[in-house]
């Protein structure tokens, strides 16, 4: 199945090479950038190039937040501006009219932004799909237009006189000098979001991109994590926002206004929305080809006048056309692939669940039932799981089997029923608290995140064994739980009969071998029951008996099953017991041999005899 | 505030809330068939009204060279696609006539009629040839070979669309406004409230448009196909259902809307070539009020904008824009909490 | 060592030749679009009526767009000046773009003539000159006529922008010594799609006076709808409505209504003794012929009587220095504050040390809406 690159921002799959020698050439390029950057003020360019320079900076900050919202999470925002706007006007404000150091009004901006992001956030981000960047539009513009008709902001004049940043006496108000904090700002900003989205919550946010559902299986606090992506996001517009107010030394409404916070996502995108370098690309791009449309154009066509907007509105078509993915995957595929050193074959391991004693109670399914609107999908079922046991769940097409699991498993809400879990009621609570309790899970449509190899993929499954924040994780203090977790997503992988194949981008395995990297994943957990649904669809014959193996050497560690099958033969051979559905209802329940001489059974899935 | 300038304001309130309806209604339409969130629908309402100006100042008016323009590049874009597969010469002819075909008809029927300065009703039906064949391009330039995409990239593809034809609406109607003349100068009192025809021909077009567009998609055949395209592209697709026809049908309807309310709106008040914009996202909002979905809902959602605007110019001008757009917030989170929409992609 | 050398001579070779051109280079900016764009545009029409030299040396323009935003004009102004190297800049046509573009002037020492009226501290408007009448010389003349005519209370309907703002702050200040009130203020945007709310509470206020702040076409909606709503009062606009779009746009609702503004646009109407009139005629004759009759507009006089106002500095500033030099740009602007009085089409200009506005509190006058033409009130 080809991968779907119609998406902004979802990165191509390429092949890990180049190894260890790959990463240390991709630091040299890293480094060499950083010197350049730092030297170019120093060389006789022209005045007018350090300007576009500090230009670019400023707008990657911002596309960078973008990259981090919209690349990474998937959550589309136009109106990044208006926090940009915030950082300005803070600033702008306090400066002129209160008399404060830039420095203060650089914490009370970020103070003020983050409490708006806040506000914001927890109102929009409840919103999915295509709700949210509408709402990013609406708050972008009431908040400009709020901005704009403020008496003590200067209403449309806006602040002027703004003065410049002052540290040891430097002259800020040339732009060579200014140059360093937008460009220092710029780069910090890069590398915390790089470390940050090579961690553990990184891997969450990650994970947040394309649907919820996977993400709250491995106890991953979804809204948390878009609500602080929102933040940071909004954060990095401030600094933009603050720089600019001191870098232009005069604030209006209007470079945050709803034209602004379009040109941001352009920039992004243009850029490569799910590279945190494509934010330069795309700012860099965009404010070049602008300068030079601006001279241009008007030679072309006679009049002068803005028409840059024609020009960069048929090339965002184009873009998302013909390369969804920006242009930064071209500038980065000359560097090799970068590909993880193994560093954790001592890293202590993870502390281990205690399993339950075989044949003690487990889970235990009473009379649930799911009803949308007149359709009863599951009909007051009921079942129950010991300890170190594998129960089958089978029944023809359309059966509710993967809705019971879903009612479990606490991603779809009861109509009526509970459901038991060692002694405890878990009926009214969440996924991702179930996932916390020792449940874990494969989905019947495999949800995996493609950019990702497949180590990491599973790492993601010891999500909720690990305990880095986000700033640990900026910071790069979580080295040391980085590793373990890595060891305990190898060791999974190896019992699989993976571990070859572990730097490989998921998105490039096949059907099976996807399936089988959910189930190392699920194992990550630490479960003490495994649900998992249609695990041999898709492997051969010889995998399904290896799969066979593993899952009969894991019932001899303590952990129970419950798996969904149409395979017979694989169900009939290594289930305890099997339960058997029937448009929703439960046909019956008994050993393999009692199920295969049922009549109800083979009547079924065959129609009854005559 | 009196009784009598209650009264006032509700009815400025419900005219403009019946144009913006009509926007609504024509978004509701493209999503509902092609899941683009059609952002540059207020452009069609500036060209058409913009172009009545023109009309009736007895010019040319810049539309023609706007078409034309757009319609060589499709045929242009057709040809190169037909050289490459290799297409035989007849089908890629056909194919190229029927792109050009109508704009090219229409753009010299102007070009000849123009200075003449045709009655009114000839002038508007011209406009509204002139700028239907809008919507069919547009959907052929940017929007047909991505027909599988997300929504979330159609809508910034559609921003991009906005964009260009802003920047291009400069270029080819210049930066002036234009207003037009009533197509019906009778003025009706009821009680003290006093309703102009042109107030009444706009309510009673958006009534009959919103009616037949319920029919057709409800009723038709036709209609059910071209909903069926968004639901399931490869399955309509199936079924015998050509989802380019589908979509280029929608776009056209769309602007043919767009056009109609340009007519409509031009003698209410200035137009200028961005004055779209705007216009667009208030009716954007009331679709977003009927989950991009409803009709009838579309038409609520578009008078309660209307009303909230006229009452916010009389209470807090400054801030009219600010409320307005504040209240698509909790629509928002009420919709999005409401409607049980798929998640994963 | 030697690639050194020879880079280095390259590079005086070029500095040199940089700085011994022969054209005047004039740096423009204008708000060619967005909101304010009818302003901008027929600054820039203006254009076409220049010569291609003064005082022997070729001119070359080059013109940005700000497309009215503050930042964009900032950025175009630090390009012509540090990429361009241009001698003087015009601009902008909108009224906060020019105020943000003063500092880097100033900071360049680039003389500024901004085609609008911006208001600076003082102190920070040493290379800035106004071409464009004040909010202040339009508001005496419109004050004056509303003395003269018993009006006691003024409703306010105008941009919610910066030409509306200033508006505001300085007929307030005219307005109050006169004994005047502003009693009512409503506000609008260009692309409203009505405006009877605000309307309604005009006319409910039932002042004397209503001025209406707006420009070109956008100037015509609000003054129908007062019509609309029945205002039986006078209706005031201000000069940037004094255009033909006003009547095109605003039909029969706009008789008798009164626009203040420059001479320029009533050339014929003005009385003989009138020190503007030569100008204006020549203006508006040589206008009319390029762009059709009656297409005469406020803003390209300013476009037409800054070419005068050149013509006047660029040979004394010749003395000084060569073009593209710190002392041709320098002398430049010395010698605006020497030049006055002169006549122009849109009044009598007078820059002093101390007084970068130019244009005398007689400067303008108050025309009436006749039959769809202006006509002058005496």
């Amino acid at each position: 199945m080809p991968p779907r690159a119609s998406s902004p921002g979802a990165p191509p799959v390429a092949s890990a090479s180049g190894g260890p020698g790959g990463a240390a050439l991709r630091t040299a390029a890293l480094a060499a950038f950083v010197v350049l950057a730092a030297a170019l003020p120093q060389l006789p360019v022209p005045d007018f190039w350090i300007t576009q320079a500090n230009y670019i900076g400023l707008y990657a900050l911002v596309a960078m937040g973008l990259v981090l919202l919209t690349g990474v999470c998937g959550l589309t925002s136009f109106g990044q501006a208006a926090f940009v706007g915030i950082g300005a006007y803070a600033t702008a404000y306090l400066s002129t009219a209160l008399g404060l150091s830039p420095w203060l009004n650089l914490a009370v901006g970020l103070a003020l932004t983050c409490v708006c992001a806040l506000v914001l956030g927890w109102i929009t981000l409840r919103m999915s799909g295509h709700y949210l960047p509408l709402a990013t539009i609406a708050w972008c513009l009431a908040l400009n237009y709020t901005m704009a008709n403020m008496e003590w902001l200067g209403k449309f004049d806006g602040i002027l006189g703004v003065p410049p940043l002052s540290l040891a006496g430097i002259d800020f108000t040339r732009a060579r000098n200014i140059y360093y904090p937008i460009w220092a700002a710029a780069l910090v900003g890069a590398v915390a979001l790089l470390n940050l989205l090579d961690s553990r919550p990184g891997r969450a946010l990650r994970a947040l991109n394309g649907g919820v559902t996977m993400a709250e299986a491995m106890g991953i606090s979804t809204f948390r994590y878009k609500v602080q992506a929102f933040v940071i996001a909004a954060l990095l517009a401030s600094v933009s926002g603050w720089l600019f107010a001191h870098f232009q030394r005069t604030v209006n409404p209007s470079p945050f206004g709803i034209k602004w916070g379009i040109e941001y996502l352009i920039m992004a995108v243009i850029g490569g929305v799910g590279h945190v370098w494509g934010a330069f690309a795309g700012a860099a791009v965009v404010k070049l080809v602008e300068d030079q449309l601006q001279v241009l154009l008007p030679r072309l066509i006679g009049t002068a006048g803005n028409f840059e907007i024609i020009v960069f509105g048929i090339v965002l078509v184009l873009v998302l056309k013909y390369a969804p993915q920006g242009l930064w995957p071209f500038a980065s595929s000359w560097l090799p692939a970068p590909r993880r050193v193994r560093d954790w074959e001592h890293a202590p391991p993870l502390a281990e669940r205690a399993r339950p004693a075989p044949g003690t109670p487990l889970l235990e399914v009473e009379r649930v039932r799911k009803q949308f609107g007149g359709l009863v999908a599951v009909n007051d079922v009921s079942f129950s799981i010991r300890g170190g046991e594998i129960v089958g769940l089978i029944g023809p097409n359309g059966a509710g089997k993967s809705t019971t699991f879903n009612l479990v498993t606490g991603v779809l809400a009861k109509t009526g029923g509970s459901v038991r879990f060692r002694g405890e009621d878990i009926t009214r609570l969440r996924s991702r608290h179930i996932a916390r309790l020792g449940i874990s899970r494969t989905f019947q449509h495999v949800k995996m995140i493609p950019a990702m190899t497949v180590l990491e993929n599973v790492a993601l499954g010891a999500y909720q064994r690990g305990g880095s924040g986000i700033a640990r994780a900026m910071l790069r203090l979580d080295r040391a739980e980085e590793r373990r977790l890595f060891r305990e997503a190898e060791r999974q992988l190896a019992r699989i009969g993976m571990a070859s194949q572990m730097h490989e981008p998921a998105g490039n395995l096949a059907l099976g071998p996807q399936r089988l990297m959910e189930i190392a994943r699920a194992l990550c957990a630490d479960p003490v029951l495994l649900l998992l649904d249609e695990p041999a669809a898709g492997l051969r014959h010889h995998e399904k008996q290896a799969l066979a193996g593993v899952l009969r050497q894991l019932k001899a560690e303590g952990i129970s099953l419950l798996l969904v099958e149409h395979d017979m033969d694989f169900v009939m051979n290594l289930t305890d017991r099997i339960v058997v559905m029937e448009f929703g209802t439960r046909l019956m329940e008994g050993t393999p041999a009692q199920v295969q001489a049922s009549p109800a059974v083979r009547a079924a899935y065959l129609g009854t005899e005559h | 505030m009196d009784l009598s300038v209650a009264g006032i304001l509700l009815l400025d309130g419900v005219a403009n809330g019946a144009i913006y309806a009509l926007l609504a209604v024509a978004i509701v339409l493209l999503f509902a068939v092609t899941r683009v969130i059609y952002i540059p629908q207020g452009e069609y309402v500036a060209f058409s009204a913009l172009t009545l100006g023109l009309f009736q100042l007895g010019q040319v008016p810049g539309t023609v060279w706007f078409l034309l323009g757009l319609a060589a590049l499709a045929a242009l874009l057709d040809a190169a696609a037909d050289l490459r597969a290799r297409t035989p010469a007849a089908a890629a002819v056909r194919r190229a006539l029927r792109t050009l075909a109508f704009p090219v008809a229409v753009s010299a029927l102007a070009i000849w009629l123009a200075p003449h300065k045709p009655p009114m009703a000839v002038q508007a039906l011209l406009t509204l040839a002139l700028v239907t064949p809008f919507g069919p391009l547009v959907y052929r330039l940017a929007f047909r070979s991505l027909a599988d995409a997300s929504v979330l990239v159609l809508l910034i593809v559609s921003v991009g669309v906005h964009f260009a034809l802003t920047g291009l609406g400069l270029f080819f109607f210049g930066a002036e406004g234009f207003r037009n003349p009533s197509f019906w100068d009778a003025r009706f009192s009821i009680g003290a409230l006093s309703l102009s025809g042109q107030v009444v021909i706009i309510l009673a077009a958006t009534a009959a448009l919103i009616v037949m567009l319920w029919l057709f998609f409800e009723r038709t055949l036709q209609g059910k196909a071209l909903r069926a395209t968004a639901v399931s592209r490869l399955g309509a697709r199936l079924m015998g259902i050509s989802s380019d026809a589908a979509g280029s049908l929608s776009f056209a309807m769309a602007a043919f809307i767009g056009a109609l309310s340009g007519l409509l709106i031009g003698p209410t008040t200035t137009i200028f070539y961005d004055s779209g914009f705007l216009i667009g996202l208030k009716g954007f909002v009331a679709a977003v009020f009927a989950g991009l979905a409803s009709y009838p809902a579309a038409m609520a959602g578009a008078m309660m904008v209307g009303v909230l605007e006229s009452f916010s110019s009389f209470w807090a001008s400054a801030f009219k824009e600010a409320i307005v757009f504040t209240f698509i917030l909790p629509v928002l989170l009420w919709r999005s909490m409401h409607d049980p929409h798929p998640d994963e992609e | 060592m030697k690639t050194a050398l020879k880079l280095l001579a390259a590079g005086m070779v070029a500095s040199v030749a940089l700085s011994a051109r022969a054209d005047i280079t004039i740096g423009v900016v204008l708000s060619l679009t967005g909101p304010a764009s009818g302003l901008g545009i027929p600054v820039n029409n203006g254009f076409k009526l220049w010569p291609d030299a003064i005082a022997g040396e070729k001119l070359k323009l080059v013109v940005l767009d700000d497309a009215t935003d503050p930042s964009t004009g900032v950025k175009n102004t630090r390009r012509l000046v540090t990429e361009d190297k241009v001698d003087l800049i015009l601009g902008s046509s909108t009224t906060p773009i020019s105020v943000a573009m003063a500092d880097v002037a100033a900071e360049s020492g680039t003389l500024q003539i901004a085609i609008s009226p911006p208001p600076l501290p003082p102190g920070k408007d040493t290379w800035t000159f106004r071409m464009a009448h004040s909010a202040g010389v339009i508001a005496h003349k419109m004050v004056e006529h509303m003395k003269k005519h018993g009006v006691k209370t003024v409703g306010f309907l105008g941009y919610t922008d910066a030409y509306g703002e200033s508006w505001l702050k300085d007929f307030g200040a005219k307005a109050e010594p006169a004994g005047i009130k502003v009693a009512a203020v409503e506000r609008f945007q260009r692309t409203d799609t009505s405006v009877t709310g605000q309307a309604l509470k005009l006319v409910a206020a039932n002042p004397d006076a209503i001025l209406v702040v707006a420009s070109g076409s956008g100037a015509a909606m609000p003054h129908r709808a007062l019509i609309e709503r029945g205002y039986k009062g006078r209706i005031y606009q201000t000069h940037a409505a004094a255009s033909r779009d006003l009547m095109r746009v605003g039909g029969k609702d706009v008789e008798g209504g009164y626009v203040v503004s420059g001479p320029a646009t009533v050339a014929e109407q003005l009385p003989d003794g009138n020190p503007s009139k030569k100008a204006a005629l020549d203006y508006v004759q040589r206008y009319d012929k390029l762009f059709g009759a009656g297409m005469r507009n406020q803003f390209a006089a300013h476009t037409y009587d800054t070419l005068l106002v050149l013509q006047k500095i660029v040979p004394v500033a010749l003395q000084k220095g060569k073009p593209g030099t710190k002392e041709f740009r320098a002398a430049l602007r010395d010698a605006m504050e020497h030049f006055g009085p002169l006549a122009v089409s849109q009044g009598v200009l007078n820059y002093t040390a101390t007084d970068h506005w130019g244009f005398t509190d007689d400067s303008a006058v108050v025309l009436k809406v006749v039959n769809g033409d202006w006509q002058v009130e005496q």
